[in-house]
């Protein structure tokens, strides 16, 4: 999951090998797409969905996106993030921390932010979210071995401890 | 020669430039308006679309010369940039579609070796000739990108 | 434990303070050339610089492979072959297959396997892989999107607000995507609007291919009445359906180079798509209009419907075949169209009438559908409102064009 026009789409087709339409276009993906991609030896289901700012929907492909979170409560979430856009990405995120996911985030475009100067200290933010971090360039392939090698380092991280780590909220 | 000069030789020389574009383009936009066609040895101003091209051509002008003051500046640097890239759709899409229409032959499926030759014959469309003179943007895309990554270094 | 919406903007703002720093933005060529290309005084001559080019690429790459070679194969290869080969010259099987028997090109023989073959393969297959390879690399680089924003933009100038211009951009493609693609939008009454006007006055590929190719000098006039239709149409429905439209936010991705696969991939989809969807309608459309020819219903319909197509529309009659294969394909249509013999302003409204007069079936099983997403109730109205809004445009419009002709005086 992830907001719109991030590349969802884009590192779905990388891990199912699907042929999903991606753009360099908001609003490209309006329904779910399922594909399977070979982890361990097993076929796993994994599942696109339209972007989305947050979990209350504004409009009818995001209301698909939630949906689809709330159908598939075993499910670990890619959460795609465009790392020139991290503050809106990371709240989505959050969300869905707070609901119990397994969650790995995917720090997409990272090329975009290297060239706009933009540099994100991945362990430390691996660190305080207590869930796996990787760089990617969706588009290129880069960094997609290991988003799927740590696939299975994902999971359910605390809210409060993630708060600790951050150094308290203002009260 | 220090990057001052050479930007000063681009400026001047964009001026110049722009001012025979834009010529270019009134003309042919008079000429598009009027029905009529021009045609001065080896060069032609006629054809479909003829008041488009002119118009483009105009606005293409008119980006180099208000590129002129300040010229160093990023914004404008990309108003020639733009200025430029639309001579290069004008030209470009000639050129492919000479390239298309040498090949099929009146008649027969593959056309004569002379009738290839023949569909690259002048006269030309002003904009194959400023063509060339448009490329030198392309050296003052890397002398900015040169000047600025310099810049960041003594940081 | 729960965040609120505040305490988590303020995690954010904490986590981020850690983790993320900035270097020394530099502004780049790159963004200053985004920057004029959705300013309006910059952008809108680089727009038609663009669209310039789209015209005469898409000319002289669909001029290759049209008159270059399908032309000669179908004229004078595969029609002569197929009339003398085929049996029962004469006979309605022949007809419907081959078509008249006298025709000496592929054009008007308007047989299944001469005119139906020849405009599908020959004139609307070049077409369209000129036109979505243009508009996927168009797409790709990001310039799309930023062709919408300063669309936008002008519009908001002359006081039309909340037109979704990303959708009606993607309808240019198929309607099909651009109808899906109003689901974005927030309300309703946009949704509904959009997707009716989107599927009554915006052409789709296939319909702009075929019209450059067959009739280029008056596509300029065409487009100009569609757009016209579609602005002042979504005008008066935007204050007749109640509702809001509020503002649409558009993320502007940035400028990037087309990946050359995944422009092949999504040529490559678009192309099987019109193979698999698009050829059996096209050749379905030819075998219906040829049976209702011979067994004499398009006469009779012809003779039924000639005061409201002579004297509202002030088009010939015969354009009643050309209007019922245009509820499978407009694509079909329109070359249909073009072999019928008629003046220029009675082809222009024709196109125009064909444009109008009803969404394709592919685009008006997704309207129902997209209706059906909000229950019966919803399939009802998309249903209803789009007929009835489609009906009022056909005949409103369909008029106004040839009272413009005859105020004009060349009617």
């Amino acid at each position: 999951m992830g907001n719109p026009n991030v590349g969802k789409s884009a590192i779905f087709n990388r891990l199912a090998g699907a042929k999903v339409m991606e753009s360099n276009y908001p609003g490209t993906t309006v329904d779910y797409t399922k594909g399977y991609m070979r982890l361990e030896n097993k076929d796993i289901e994994i599942i696109d969905v339209p972007g989305t700012f947050s979990l209350e929907p504004k409009d009818k492909a995001e209301e698909v996106a939630v949906k689809m979170l709330k159908e598939n409560k075993d499910a670990v979430i890619i959460c795609v993030i465009d790392s020139t856009k991290l503050e809106r990405g990371l709240y989505l995120a959050l969300e869905i921390i707070e609901e119990g996911y397994p969650v790995i985030i995917a720090l997409n475009m990272w090329d975009i932010a290297k060239d706009k100067n933009i540099w994100i200290n991945i362990e430390k933010l691996e660190n305080i979210l207590g869930v796996p971090v990787v760089a990617t360039v969706a588009v290129s392939g880069e960094g997609i071995k290991e988003l799927v090698s740590k696939i299975k380092e994902a999971s359910p991280a605390n809210i409060e401890r993630i708060v600790e780590r951050a150094g308290g909220l203002e009260k | 020669m220090g990057n001052e000069v050479k930007f000063m030789i681009g400026r001047i020389y964009f001026a110049i430039f722009g001012l025979v574009v834009l010529g270019i383009g009134i003309l042919e936009i008079l000429l598009g308006l009027t029905g009529r066609s021009f045609e001065w040895g080896i060069m032609e101003m006629s054809g479909e679309f003829l008041l488009w091209r002119g118009l483009i051509l105009f606005f293409a002008g008119a980006f180099y010369l208000s590129s002129i003051k300040n010229f160093t500046d990023i914004h404008q640097l990309a108003k020639v940039v733009m200025g430029s890239v639309m001579i290069w759709i004008i030209a470009g899409v000639k050129i492919f579609s000479m390239i298309l229409e040498s090949i099929p032959g009146e008649e027969g499926w593959l056309n004569t070796f002379e009738g290839f030759l023949e569909s690259y014959s002048a006269p030309y469309i002003p904009s194959l000739f400023l063509l060339p003179f448009s490329l030198v943007v392309l050296y003052y895309i890397r002398l900015s990108g040169e000047m600025s990554k310099g810049g960041g270094d003594e940081r | 434990m729960k965040l609120t919406v505040d305490e988590r903007w303020d995690l954010i703002d904490k986590i981020t303070k850690q983790v993320v720093k900035y270097g020394e933005y530099k502004y780049t060529l790159k963004d200053a050339i985004a920057e004029l290309t959705v300013k309006p005084l910059t952008g809108i001559p680089i727009a038609i610089a663009v669209l310039y080019g789209f015209w005469a690429f898409f000319g002289a790459f669909a001029g290759f492979f049209t008159d270059g070679f399908f032309v000669k194969l179908f004229d004078n290869h595969w029609l002569p072959w197929l009339q003398g080969v085929f049996p029962g010259k004469g006979g309605w099987l022949y007809y419907i297959f081959v078509g008249d028997p006298k025709a000496d090109n592929c054009f008007e023989a308007f047989g299944v396997l001469t005119s139906g073959l020849f405009v599908a393969i020959g004139v609307v297959l070049p077409a369209i892989i000129a036109f979505y390879l243009f508009l996927i690399i168009l797409e790709d680089s990001g310039y799309l999107p930023r062709l919408a924003v300063l669309i936008d933009t002008v519009l908001h100038k002359i006081g039309l607000h909340g037109f979704a211009v990303v959708p009606m951009i993607l309808s240019l493609g198929c309607n099909v995507p651009a109808v899906v693609a109003t689901r974005t939008l927030e309300t309703k009454k946009q949704r509904f609007m959009m997707a009716t006007l989107l599927a009554i006055f915006i052409p789709c590929g296939a319909q702009l291919g075929i019209m450059l190719e067959v009739i280029p000098e008056y596509v300029g006039l065409v487009m100009i009445y569609l757009l016209a239709g579609f602005f002042i149409f979504g005008f008066i429905l935007n204050k007749l359906i109640p509702g809001r439209s509020p503002e649409i936010l558009l993320d502007i991705p940035p400028y990037q180079m087309p990946i050359a696969r995944n422009v092949r991939r999504k040529l490559w989809a678009r192309v099987k798509s019109f193979f698999t969807v698009a050829v059996p309608f096209v050749l379905l459309g030819v075998v219906i209009v040829n049976i209702m020819y011979l067994t004499g219903f398009l006469d009779w319909l012809a003779n039924l419907l000639e005061p409201i197509l002579c004297g509202w529309f002030g088009v010939p009659k015969e354009t009643v075949g050309p209007l019922i294969a245009a509820f499978l394909r407009k694509d079909l249509a329109v070359a249909q169209l073009s072999a019928i013999e008629m003046t220029t302003y009675q082809l222009v409204t024709s196109v125009v009438l064909v444009s109008l007069y009803f969404p394709c079936v592919a685009t008006f099983a997704m309207l129902i559908k997209e209706g059906r997403e909000e229950g019966l109730k919803g399939v009802l109205q998309y249903l209803f409102g789009s007929l009835l809004a489609l009906i009022t445009v056909v005949f409103l419009w369909g008029g106004l064009v040839h009272l413009i002709w005859i105020i004009l005086g060349v009617a």
